[in-house]
């Protein structure tokens, strides 16, 4: 049996407010779900001090997180729904689908060793039909590149030996589908004099946690933990280049680890752009950007949103020369992980994902920004528009500006 | 270093950031959650729970000549950026309407959203109500209706949306059913076959729970007027009102695309003084306690309802900066760069723990004045 200590501390707060109903993407677009207050709170006062409930509605919560920032109460209504999705994989058994989806990182490795083959069975009919019978993964469904260059293949640094020392936690999506987006923001730190290290470091656990593998996910993240802070204690800054992972880390594991440990890693973690805009304050960001033509459009993740720390990508992008972006204003994607690579979940993927594909539309900009791989997976198939991350345009104006001198 | 920094992100908060990122300020919000807006009925009232027209009113706020010599500004302010962002608002501060809510009680407003229709004195009402909608109620609603307007002959009906739900259904879920068409042909033949088998004959005005669309309002209140030939208007009352909903969305979606930065799942827990200003914000996110900083502060946290100010032991606390106030929640102390708007200006403007959208507006056009002028002072402005 699964333990199951619940962040106690502050569910009873809830007012029953609906807040975080009227703000939740999966409860706007169907009435399938049991909805973030009834599956949350509510469900917790229920359980407390009684049976567990096995509630099957709760597959529709994709942990976006826009439950816990609506919340006027200070609610962590995620970590509540989490845990209902640990007890519903604990009780009525989980799909072998959601076990490989949730297991990224090991689909990143095979994938990727196989790459070029990977890519062309993906992108074949009869195939995908075939994926969608027995897995229940829709044949419409784009998924991203797997590369057989990984980034585990070329970058492998331990130590760095620079005044200020970054500790890389690359995520899946950059390490195995998107290995230019480590490459870029090596590059950026490079340009800052700042030498970066990649820790031993697992799959952070999101997949997992969003699948109902708690003790998978908690796994990970105590070795991540372990990991890292051996690098905190020697005065290494945690950046990331992925949303989702830096959330986990700043969020979740003090949410679900609950140690002393998971709470001094935290303090340290920095997604990419809000690290640069802390060298900026500080006066150590190099400033040498060569100016850019371009009318960006940037779609702002939920994980992004979740952290609380504004909108750091804009900010930095807006010190380059010339560039212009716009906030597309729009909500949650409906990719949200692996929950749109889900046949069943699929319609509602595509639902919530059309407001942001409309705004993407409407603002016709040269191409779209955002950090997360998911929301780009969601971008990719909904838009005509190229998705870049913002380190890969920061190292480019760089490099120009470096070509310039 | 933000120009303006704006703790709250309810009625107050939103349109202080709009207003102060048009000015060309970069701006910030700070909040835990979203604001009271979403729990409100969306329209704007001079004093809540009262019929009190504007004398009465600027008794009560004790407003200047200057004050309310801006009242008008304020007013045309919001209306043309609610306007704007395509949800107008109407309605006169000088002549206040009868609007009906969602318990059948009518009550004075000032503004008010396109999605609602003052109530007539006399002539036919038909209640409409949703089976899986509980809520609103009609035959309740009408009782209460009947009191107050005595003249209005009453039918009430009830529809079945016809969508099975997993949870409890609010307005605001049967409004997201309302964006499609589909449903909204359907449900509009069920009004008129309900019509004909109930013989009501005369109609005037149709009420409905807050649920006439969230995006498409509009086509659902023309397609609903056209085929019921009659004015349509929602009541609002149990939240989620989309009246309320659609108003926070629009301001929020407004204020992102403007540019203003949103700390969500922030709360602040402090703030660093030096002299007479603010410095920085202490703020609390999950994973650490760091701090912001800003030249100008807005205050825009409420008052107790809004849980800007709390009722403890020892007296009223300020919630957010840890200011001392008075007994009444009205700061001790001076600061020169933090400026509170709305019910967090303390409890001597309140009524019924809430404020009324009114005195919010004036008090943000007041205050965006104020910063301004600051601002220009301190030559601080950028660019």
């Amino acid at each position: 049996m699964l333990e199951l200590q619940f962040a106690d501390s502050t569910y009873d707060k809830c007012l029953k407010c609906n807040a975080c109903v009227a703000s939740c993407p999966v409860s706007n677009a169907s009435l399938e779900f049991g909805g973030p207050k009834h599956l949350g709170p509510e469900l917790k006062r229920l359980m407390d001090n009684q049976q567990l409930i096995d509630d099957k509605r709760i597959e529709l919560c994709t942990l976006c997180g826009n439950c816990d920032m609506s919340c006027p109460e200070n609610v962590h209504v995620s970590t509540l729904t989490a845990y209902l999705k640990a007890i519903h994989a604990e009780q009525s058994g989980t799909k072998f689908r959601d076990l490989v989806l949730s297991n990224a990182e090991m689909v990143g490795k095979l994938a990727s060793a196989f790459a070029p083959v990977t890519n062309l069975a993906m992108g074949m009919k009869p195939v995908r039909k075939v994926m969608e019978i027995v897995m229940g993964i829709p044949a419409e469904r784009q998924f991203p590149k797997y590369r057989f260059n990984n980034f585990n293949r070329v970058y492998n640094r331990k130590y760095a030996y620079t005044k200020r020392k970054a500790a890389y936690f690359v995520g899946c999506y950059a390490t195995y589908n998107a290995p230019e987006v480590a490459e870029s923001f090596i590059k950026v730190m490079e340009h800052n004099g700042i030498e970066v290290v990649k820790p031993n470091q697992k799959c952070c656990g999101v997949p997992m946690f969003a699948n109902g593998q708690m003790k998978q996910g908690m796994k990970n993240a105590n070795d991540n933990i372990n990991s890292f802070i051996e690098y905190t204690r020697q005065g290494y800054d945690i950046v990331v280049t992925c949303t989702s992972c830096t959330l986990a880390l700043k969020k979740e594991y003090l949410a679900y680890v609950k140690t002393e440990e998971a709470k001094e890693l935290a303090g340290h973690v920095y997604d990419a752009d809000e690290y640069l805009l802390m060298l900026m304050e500080n006066g150590e960001m190099n400033m040498n950007l060569a100016p850019m033509n371009v009318k960006a459009g940037y779609y702002s993740p939920c994980h992004l949103k979740a952290q609380g720390i504004g909108n750091p990508a804009m900010d930095i992008l807006e010190l380059i020369p010339g560039y212009e972006i716009t906030d597309l204003g729009a909500g949650c994607c409906g990719q949200c992980g692996t929950f749109g690579f889900k046949t069943e979940k699929y319609d509602v993927s595509m639902k919530i994902g059309k407001p942001m594909a409309e705004a993407v539309e409407e603002l016709n900009a040269d191409y779209t920004v955002t950090e997360c791989g998911m929301c780009k997976n969601q971008l990719d198939q909904l838009t005509e528009k190229a998705v870049k991350h913002p380190m890969q345009i920061v190292a480019e104006s760089y490099e120009r500006a470096k070509v310039l001198v | 270093m933000y120009d303006v920094i704006v703790i709250g992100q309810g009625l107050s908060g939103l349109l202080s950031a709009i207003w102060a990122k048009e000015h060309g300020y970069s701006t910030a919000v700070v909040s835990t959650g979203t604001g009271k807006i979403i729990q409100s009925t969306g329209v704007m009232d001079l004093i809540p729970g009262t019929a009190g027209g504007l004398n009465e009113w600027v008794e009560l706020y004790q407003m200047s000549h200057l004050q309310l010599g801006q009242l008008t500004g304020a007013i045309e302010q919001f209306k043309a950026l609610t306007k704007k962002i395509g949800y107008p608002y109407k309605g006169e501060i000088e002549k206040l309407s009868s609007i009906v809510t969602g318990s059948g009680h009518v009550k004075k407003t000032a503004l008010y959203p396109e999605t609602i229709s003052p109530l007539p004195e006399k002539g036919h009402i038909v209640i409409v109500g949703f089976e899986e909608v509980v809520d609103f109620q009609p035959a309740y609603i009408k009782g209460n209706l009947q009191k107050a307007r005595p003249q209005l002959t009453i039918d009430v009906l009830k529809i079945k949306l016809g969508n099975r739900s997993q949870r409890t259904m609010t307005q605001l879920d049967a409004a997201r059913l309302l964006d499609q068409k589909e449903i909204r042909n359907s449900w509009h033949q069920q009004i008129k076959r309900l019509i004909v088998e109930k013989n009501i004959r005369e109609r005037d005005m149709f009420i409905f729970p807050a649920s006439l669309g969230v995006e498409d309002w509009k086509e659902t209140k023309d397609q609903f007027s056209f085929e019921l030939n009659a004015k349509i208007t929602e009541a609002p009352g149990m939240p989620p009102n989309t009246t309320a909903i659609r108003l926070y969305e629009c301001l929020k979606k407004e204020a992102v695309k403007l540019g203003v930065r949103f700390y969500a799942d922030t709360t602040v827990t402090g703030c660093i003084i030096d002299g007479e200003d603010i410095k920085s914000l202490t703020i609390q996110t999950a994973n650490r306690l760091s701090n912001l900083n800003g030249k100008q502060f807005i205050l825009a946290t409420g008052g107790i309802l809004g849980g800007g100010l709390e009722v403890t032991p020892e007296g009223l606390k300020e919630t957010a900066l840890r200011l001392e106030t008075d007994e009444k929640g009205v700061m001790l102390h001076c600061l020169s760069n933090l400026y509170q708007v709305g019910a967090s200006r303390g409890i001597q403007v309140t009524q019924n723990g809430i404020t009324g959208g009114i005195f919010t507006l004036l008090s943000i056009h007041e205050m965006i004045d104020q910063l301004h002028q600051q601002m220009v002072i301190g030559g601080t402005r950028s660019a």
